[in-house]
């Protein structure tokens, strides 16, 4: 059987770039959803639901992530993370 | 980024005496201070700006770690410790569990791609199960300042 698959990518656009509470809300959104979804910086990869992988990507401002989802809600958490990553992942004023 | 570039070895803490989120935060940035790293006129400053960032969600990210931190104007430079306890602190964990490791940092607000690298080398080295189990195992500043070399040496990490 194959699952739908669904790719976006993203280029980091907040200062911050992919900080400890952008992984966290990645993780939680992706957890929320039933495709398997991972990130991808170069050759490095990331579990979606992973804080910890996801930080280690030590993906910066300006640095394209390639996101991937498989599953039969592949296109909608794609589309959720995608927003997050275009609204700079909220609050950035209130870490200051 | 390496430990060696940002952990201050004098303020390392092997055993937290708080049992409560606001405590190991006081408790580790008076050990900031100690060390010198940090103006002791700041003190309240920099605490009141970590638990705002932990009020935005906790850095309590599961595996009994948490990584509080925050931007503070007082520091020209990255500064960070370690901190470990053997009780276990409730920080509100993503999973629940207690804190039993501590990375805290404290940034300047200019310097986002630093703190970045920090965070990756303490993400990297936290997912080797051996790295994690010595840390919590750790008797004293000298067992973490060992770890903390190794680590920078490439002999844990995936």
């Amino acid at each position: 059987m194959n699952l739908p698959k669904a790719t976006r990518t993203v280029r980091l656009s907040n200062p911050e770039g992919l900080h400890l509470r952008a992984a966290t809300v990645i993780a939680e959104v992706a957890r929320r959803y039933r495709s398997k979804v991972a990130l991808h910086k170069g050759s490095q990869r990331a579990e979606a639901t992973e804080v910890l992988q996801i930080a280690t990507l030590g993906a910066a401002q300006g640095e394209e992530v390639v996101l991937e989802a498989s599953g039969d809600d592949a296109e909608a958490v794609l589309d959720t993370l995608v927003d997050l990553f275009h609204g700079g992942f909220g609050h950035e004023e209130d870490e200051k | 980024m390496k430990f060696a570039n940002f952990i201050s070895r004098e303020a390392i803490r092997p055993s937290l005496d708080a049992t409560d989120k606001e405590g190991a935060i006081r408790e580790m940035v008076q050990s900031l201070l100690d060390a010198g790293r940090i103006a002791a006129g700041e003190y309240e400053a920099v605490v009141k700006m970590i638990l705002k960032r932990e009020e935005l969600g906790s850095t309590g990210i599961g595996r009994g770690v948490a990584v509080p931190h925050a931007k503070h104007p007082s520091v020209e430079q990255l500064v960070g410790t370690v901190a470990v306890s053997a009780a276990g602190v409730d920080f509100a964990s993503l999973d629940g569990e207690t804190v039993h490791l501590f990375f805290l940092l404290v940034s300047p607000p200019d310097r986002p791609g630093d703190h970045l690298r920090a965070l990756e080398n303490i993400s990297r080295q936290l997912r080797d199960d051996t790295f994690c189990r010595f840390l919590k195992q750790a008797k004293s500043r000298e067992d973490i300042e060992q770890l903390l070399d190794e680590a920078d040496n490439n002999q844990f990490g995936s």
